[in-house]
C-alpha cells in the first residue's frame, strides 16, 4: 500500500515545513507549500495528494478559496482546515464547501494523524 | 474623555451638582418638587382666600353702611313727618281762629284739649300778642303774662313765620322745644304768635322705637353738637356730644363715617332733619362685629387651614412618590447603561481576544511542531547522556503550549458568537450531565456535591450546549473555591410560571464586596498563582451566555461563609440580542 500523500498549504512556512517533516516521520508523503498557487502547481505535477491541510487565512487566496479550487479539480482530494482563527462560521462555511474537518492551531499531532487517516480512508473508499 | 457611561449619565442629570452625593441629589430633587408644588398650590389657595376675604368684607361693609343709611333715612323721615304733623296742627289752629278768639282763655283751653287729645307730646299752647307778651296760656305751667319779646325763638318766629326751635329750658326750666307760627293781627300792623311746647320725651320715645340689634345709639343734636334728645352714650338733653356736624356739606343731607370705639368698629350716620334745627345721629356696629362676618371669617380660616394641611400632606406624599419614581427610573437606566457598557466591553474584548488568539496560535503552532519534531528526532536517535533530560524539556514545552492553547481557545470561545439553538431542555438533566463530567474531579478533592433538584420541572426553551457551558463554568469555579473537603449545594426550583431558579452555593472562602462586584468582568481572576490558574474569562463568558439566553445571573458572597450564584432562566427563553421570543 502506497503512502498517504498529504499537501500542507500554509503561509507560515516554519510551521508547514516542520509539520510536513513530522508527518513524513509518521509514514506520510507530506509536501508543504506557502500559498494556493503553489498548491495548485504541486497538484498538477503528477502528484495528487489524498489529503490537503489548509490554513484559513493566507495572503492572496484564502484557505476557503483554495478549498474551492481543489474541489473544482475533482480529484477526490479531502481537505482539513487548520487555522489559528477561531471563527466557527468559517468552519461551517468550509464544511458546506466540502471540507472534511476543521482543527485549531496548535494541533495535537496524534489527533491530526487520526484525522488525516480518516480523510484518506474516505478518499480511498470513494475510489 | 475618561468618563464612563454611568458617570456621563449622572453628570447629564446633575452637571452643576456633580459634587453632591446621590442621597443629597435626591434630597435636593425632593425639596425642589416640594417647593414647586407648594408654590403652585399654596399661593393660589392664599390668593383665593385673600380675595374671598376682601371681597366679602367689602360686600358686608357696604351692606352695613347701606343699612345704617337706610335706618337713618327712615328715622329722619319719621321725625320730619312727626314735626310736619305738629306744625300742620298748629297752622290749622292759627288759620282757623283769629287772634282775638284765641286770646280768650276758654277758647284756647278748648283748642289745647283738642290738640292734646291728638298728640300727647304737646305740653302747652299759648298766644303771644304783638308786644311779645303772652296773652293766653293753656298748660301745666304758670306762664301767662310772660314777655318773650327778647326771646330768640320769638324773634325767629316773626322772621320765618313758622319756626321749630332747638330744645331749651325756658321759664319753666324743663327741656322742651316749641313750634310757633306768627300771623298778622287783622286790622293792625302787629303780629301775634301761636306757640305749642312739646316735651322732648316725645322725641326720645320716637328714637327708642327705631333701635335694632345693630344700633348702638340714636339721638338728635343741634348744629353745635348739643344733645336734643337723650343719648345712650352721651347723657341727657343739653349735654354736649362729641359729634360734629361741620363735616356735613351744606348740599348734602346725610354723612356716613366709619370709626373705632375701643375694639369695636362703628358706623356713624349724621342726617339733617329738614326745616328743623336738628341733626339725627345714628351709631351702629360696623361690619367687623357682625355675626355673619365673624362666622364667615371663622369658616374661611377653617377651610384655609384644612386645605393647607391637606395640601402639605399631599405635596409631601406626591414629592416623595415622584422622587422615588425618578430614583427607580434612574436606577433602572443606570443598570441598563451598566449592562450595555458591560456588553460593549465584552464585545470589544471579544474582538481583541480573537485577534490576539489568532496571532498567538500561529507562533504557538510553530513552537509545538518544532518541539514535536525535536521529540520525534530524539526518539529515533541513539541514546546519549542527556537524552532523557532533553525529552523532559520537550514535554515541558509541549505542556506549556497546551496550556497556552487552552488560554487562546478560551479567548476564542469568549469571542465566538454562536447562534442559539433553541430546544426543549430539562434543566435538571443538564445539571446532572455537567456533574457527570466533574464527578471525578470532585471525588479526587473529596468535595461533596449535594443536589436538591425539584422534580418535574417544566422543560424550558433554551440552548442545551450553552446551558451546559454555563453550569460547567460555575460549578468548576465552585470546585476551585472550596478546595479539599468542601461542600457544594445545587438546587433548582420553579419560582413562578415564567422562571426557573438555580442556586449553586459553596462553602469556600467567600469574596469581599469589592471582589464580588468584579467577578463578571473579563480577565478578572482570583486564581492567580494557584495550581489551577484562571484566565479571568470563565464567569465573563458565562455572563455573556446567560444574557444571550435571556437569563439573569447574580452572585452573593460573604467572607468565611461562602458564595452563591443564582441563575434565573426564563421558561420560554428570550434572546437578549434579538429581544423576541423564538
Amino acid at each position: 500500500m502506497s503512502k498517504t500523500k498529504v499537501l500542507i498549504v500554509d503561509d507560515e512556512e516554519e510551521f508547514s515545513n516542520t509539520l510536513a517533516e513530522r508527518l513524513c516521520f509518521r509514514g506520510f508523503d507530506a509536501v508543504s507549500v506557502g500559498n494556493a498557487d503553489k498548491a495548485i502547481a504541486a497538484i498538477r505535477n503528477d502528484w495528487v495528494p489524498d489529503v490537503a491541510l489548509l490554513d484559513l487565512k493566507m495572503p492572496g487566496l484564502s484557505g476557503l478559496d483554495t478549498l474551492e479550487m481543489i474541489k473544482k479539480l475533482d480529484l477526490g482530494i479531502e481537505a482539513i482546515m487548520i487555522t489559528g482563527h477561531g471563527s466557527t462560521a468559517s468552519g461551517i462555511e468550509g464544511m458546506k464547501r466540502g471540507l472534511f474537518d476543521y482543527l485549531m492551531k496548535p494541533v495535537d499531532i496524534n489527533e491530526l494523524v487520526a484525522k488525516i487517516n480518516e480523510a484518506a480512508k474516505k478518499n480511498y473508499d470513494k475510489t | 474623555m475618561g468618563l464612563n457611561l454611568r458617570d456621563k449619565y449622572l453628570n447629564f442629570y446633575s452637571s452643576d451638582d456633580s459634587n453632591l452625593s446621590i442621597k443629597e441629589r435626591y434630597l435636593t430633587l425632593s425639596r425642589s418638587f416640594l417647593i414647586i408644588m407648594l408654590l403652585v398650590t399654596i399661593v393660589p389657595l392664599s390668593i383665593t382666600t385673600a380675595l374671598s376675604y376682601f371681597q366679602y368684607r367689602s360686600l358686608i361693609r357696604q351692606e352695613t353702611i347701606n343699612n345704617a343709611q337706610w335706618n337713618a333715612e327712615s328715622t329722619r323721615q319719621g321725625i320730619e313727618s312727626f314735626i310736619d304733623k305738629l306744625r300742620a296742627m298748629i297752622q290749622v289752629v292759627s288759620e282757623s281762629y283769629r287772634y282775638k278768639d284765641l286770646s280768650v282763655q276758654e277758647n284756647l283751653d278748648k283748642v289745647f284739649e283738642n290738640l292734646k287729645s291728638k298728640n300727647k307730646g304737646i305740653v302747652d299752647l299759648s298766644v303771644i300778642g304783638p308786644d311779645g307778651v303772652q296773652q293766653a296760656y293753656s298748660g301745666p305751667f304758670n306762664l301767662k303774662g310772660k314777655d318773650y319779646s327778647d326771646s330768640p325763638w320769638y324773634q325767629k318766629t316773626l322772621t320765618r313765620k313758622v319756626y321749630v326751635s332747638e330744645v331749651f329750658l325756658g321759664y319753666r326750666n324743663v327741656p322742651h322745644f316749641v313750634i310757633a307760627i306768627s300771623k298778622k293781627v287783622s286790622g293792625e300792623n302787629g303780629y301775634w304768635v301761636l306757640r305749642a311746647s312739646i316735651d322732648t320725651d316725645t322725641l326720645d320715645q320716637f328714637l327708642a322705637g327705631v333701635r335694632n340689634e345693630n344700633l348702638v345709639d340714636a339721638f338728635l343734636i343741634n348744629s353745635k353738637g348739643a344733645l336734643q334728645s337723650s343719648s345712650h352714650n352721651y347723657g341727657n338733653v343739653s349735654s354736649q356730644s362729641p359729634v360734629s356736624v361741620e363735616r356735613l356739606p351744606k348740599n348734602k343731607d346725610i354723612l356716613t363715617v366709619e370709626n373705632k370705639q375701643g375694639s369695636k368698629s362703628m358706623v356713624n350716620v349724621v342726617a339733617r332733619i329738614n326745616e328743623s334745627p336738628w341733626f339725627l345721629v345714628l351709631e351702629q356696629y360696623g361690619y367687623a362685629d357682625k355675626k355673619t362676618w365673624v362666622l364667615f371669617k371663622r369658616e374661611l380660616l377653617v377651610i384655609y387651614v384644612v386645605s393647607f394641611v391637606v395640601i402639605i400632606c399631599l405635596t409631601f406624599f406626591i414629592a416623595s412618590f415622584l422622587t422615588s419614581t425618578v430614583r427607580k427610573e434612574e436606577e433602572t437606566r443606570e443598570i441598563i447603561l451598566a449592562e450595555s457598557e458591560h456588553a460593549n466591553k465584552l464585545a470589544s474584548i471579544g474582538r481583541l481576544a480573537a485577534g490576539i488568539a489568532h496571532e498567538i496560535n500561529n507562533p504557538l503552532a510553530i513552537i509545538n511542531e518544532k518541539a514535536g519534531l525535536m521529540k520525534d528526532l530524539l526518539q529515533v536517535s541513539n541514546d546519549f547522556k542527556y537524552k532523557d533530560k532533553f525529552l523532559m524539556q520537550i514535554d515541558a514545552m509541549e505542556n506549556a503550549v497546551k496550556r497556552s492553547r487552552t488560554i487562546t481557545h478560551r479567548l476564542l470561545g469568549f469571542a465566538r458568537r454562536m447562534d442559539i439553538k433553541l430546544e426543549p431542555v430539562d434543566i435538571n438533566s443538564v445539571i446532572t450531565e455537567v456533574l457527570g463530567f466533574l464527578d471525578k474531579e470532585a471525588a479526587y478533592q473529596e468535595i461533596r456535591i449535594d443536589q436538591d433538584l425539584q422534580p418535574n420541572l417544566p422543560d424550558i426553551m433554551s440552548d442545551h450546549g450553552q446551558l451546559q457551558q454555563i453550569f460547567m463554568n460555575i460549578i468548576n469555579n465552585a470546585i476551585d473555591a472550596v478546595g479539599n473537603g468542601g461542600i457544594i449545594q445545587i438546587s433548582s426550583r420553579q419560582i413562578d410560571t415564567k422562571t426557573v431558579r438555580v442556586d449553586i452555593c459553596d462553602n469556600g472562602p467567600g469574596m469581599p464586596p469589592e471582589v464580588l462586584k468584579k467577578v463578571f468582568e473579563p480577565f478578572f481572576t482570583t486564581k492567580k498563582g494557584s495550581e489551577r490558574q484562571g484566565t479571568g474569562l470563565g464567569l465573563s463568558i458565562t455572563y455573556g451566555l446567560i444574557k444571550k439566553l435571556g437569563a439573569k445571573i447574580s452572585a452573593s458572597s460573604e467572607v468565611g461563609i461562602g458564595t452563591t450564584f443564582t441563575i434565573l432562566i426564563p421558561i420560554r427563553s428570550v434572546s437578549a440580542e434579538g429581544g423576541t421570543d423564538r
